[in-house]
């Protein structure tokens, strides 16, 4: 027993000694570390550190902006967008952040992406910079155009073709409707011309894609041919997304008569799960054969719907459709948002955007309704022209649009399903569009 | 020289909506001739399931006509 006490204390006295060894140690090394910053670190009266300290507060970067302060691509900025626009910048993504939260303008990624305005319009911070986290992100999966890619396999998970395969006509509604892309194009081009604004047909060519009602598409091309816009593109293309039940209904009430809201459409046949399972890879050997420019895309959006259709890999559909799709919405939106700088959104151009991306959806929803008015005077089953305007991509908001109004006609009268033919046809569409738009550049 | 910015939209866009729609109608055309196809020679299984259900039916139908018979015959 006493044995065991002693060699307990031996160990402890022994412990104790390597500690105190190991602290001098420390404190030995620490001083050589404080004697070297002394060396680099020049002491200064109090008052000095008090002025040094407060000329890197925000408040004074706003007010007298530093004449060394570089934008976040590395060019010389004025001083207005190092200052009062700053400050208005952030005033508009809190704007975004109430259409966000009390209007519910697609939060899902107006919150990041006015988040991430807000933090790109932080001074000397530098976070939409090369080393800055948005930046980072930026670099990681927007200059490469990875994450709309991702988003589009999400999607694909989500679609269902069967209202399409089951009344295959109705695609041509969706490609009418891409008619808003290549009519904003020249609309645009007009703008050019009369010297209004200064696009070039590139950046024209973005910004007309927004008429394709397609986020990530619209991303996609943004990065692609006009980096520089993309922020006001991305801005313009979802919030007009959000609000396609506020644009969409004047257009197809003025373009239809009360009759032609009223025509009922033949039920759905049933559509084998052969059919849907072939279906992707069919839409893709197509695309490949007719327009590889659009296989990124479409390619995608097929790898997505095909894991959803082969009902073996239920766990990779639920990722997709899920935490894959929302970690890289989060990122894409800080992404896109990182382009709100103030140098970079506060130019005229930018209002430009705005009303030409306005004129795209509604350019886009007219000529999906009368393109139903067309193919009606034709024999065969008649289409309500409502459903015309579930062309623009945007899934599913605008097929729910044709269904409401549809509804205010006739409490019976369903659309939903028949109006997601043309919509998904407008995602296969716009991806088209994107596809020749790409290849023309090239 | 100058390029004409407005016919260069239009270029653009003969050339964009054009190849829209011949990809989409050739995408009809296949889906089409898909189901077709399909119906034929891949039938759903749940289609062979239906005609085989009403057939049960038929025996049943039979079986009970055939016991009230018997029930009031005898």
């Amino acid at each position: 027993m006493k044995n065991i006490v002693l060699k307990f204390l031996a160990l402890f006295m022994l412990f104790t000694f390597t500690n105190v060894m190991a602290n001098e140690h420390a404190t030995t090394s620490a001083q050589t570390v404080s004697t070297h910053q002394e060396e680099t670190y020049k002491s200064k009266s109090f008052s000095q550190m008090i002025t040094g300290f407060l000329k890197s507060t925000g408040v004074v970067a706003l007010i007298h902006p530093r004449p060394d302060e570089l934008s976040a691509t590395g060019k010389p900025m004025s001083d207005f967008s190092k200052g009062l626009g700053r400050i208005i910048m952030i005033l508009i993504t809190f704007l975004l952040f109430w259409l966000a939260i009390a209007k519910g303008f697609e939060p899902l990624l107006l919150l990041p992406i006015a988040f991430g305005g807000f933090l790109a319009n932080i001074p000397i911070a530098d976070i939409a910079g090369p080393h800055g986290f948005l930046g980072v992100i930026y670099q990681a999966g927007l200059s490469n155009e990875l994450f709309p890619i991702i988003i589009f396999m999400g999607v694909g998970a989500m679609t269902d073709f069967g209202p399409l395969l089951s009344n295959p006509k109705t695609a041509l509604l969706g490609g009418a409707a891409q008619f808003g892309i290549f009519g904003t194009l020249v609309g645009a081009m007009v703008l050019a011309q009369m010297g209004l604004v200064d696009f070039t047909l590139k950046q024209a060519s973005a910004i007309s894609i927004i008429g394709g009602a397609d986020g990530p598409t619209s991303i996609f091309i943004a990065t692609k041919l006009a980096p520089e816009l993309l922020g006001a593109i991305a801005v313009a293309s979802y919030s007009y997304m959000a609000m396609v039940p506020i644009i969409q209904p004047p257009i197809m009430k003025a373009l239809t008569t009360e009759a032609e809201r009223k025509i009922k459409m033949t039920t759905l046949r049933h559509v084998s799960r052969l059919e849907k399972l072939v279906f992707p890879i069919v839409v893709l050997s197509l695309a490949i054969l007719v327009l590889p420019e659009s296989t990124p895309l479409i390619g995608a959006f097929m790898f997505g719907n095909f894991l959803k259709e082969s009902g073996v890999v239920e766990r990779l559909n639920d990722t997709l459709q899920n935490a894959l799709i929302n970690i890289v919405t989060i990122f894409l939106g800080l992404g896109v948002g990182s382009k709100l700088a103030a140098d970079q959104f506060l130019v005229p151009e930018t209002l430009f955007i705005m009303a030409l991306g306005i004129i795209a959806f509604g350019v886009g929803t007219a000529a999906g309704v009368l393109m139903a008015k067309l193919m009606n005077l034709f024999p065969g089953h008649k289409i309500n022209p409502l459903i015309g305007s579930a062309g623009v991509s945007a899934v599913p908001m605008a097929a729910r649009v044709s269904n409401k109004v549809g509804m205010e006609y006739d409490r019976t009268n369903m659309l939903l399903m028949h109006a997601m033919g043309p919509n998904v046809a407008g995602v296969i569409g716009s991806a088209v569009a994107a596809g020749v738009l790409i290849s023309l550049f090239q | 020289m100058e390029t004409n910015l407005i016919v260069e939209g239009f270029k653009f866009m003969g050339l964009g909506m054009g190849t829209v729609f011949v990809f989409l109608i050739i995408m009809i055309l296949v889906m089409q001739s898909m189901a077709k196809i399909i119906d034929r020679f891949f039938p759903e299984p749940q289609a062979a399931d239906i005609p085989a259900a009403k057939k049960d039916n038929k025996t049943i139908i039979a079986a009970i006509t055939a016991a009230i018979k018997h029930h009031r015959e005898g």
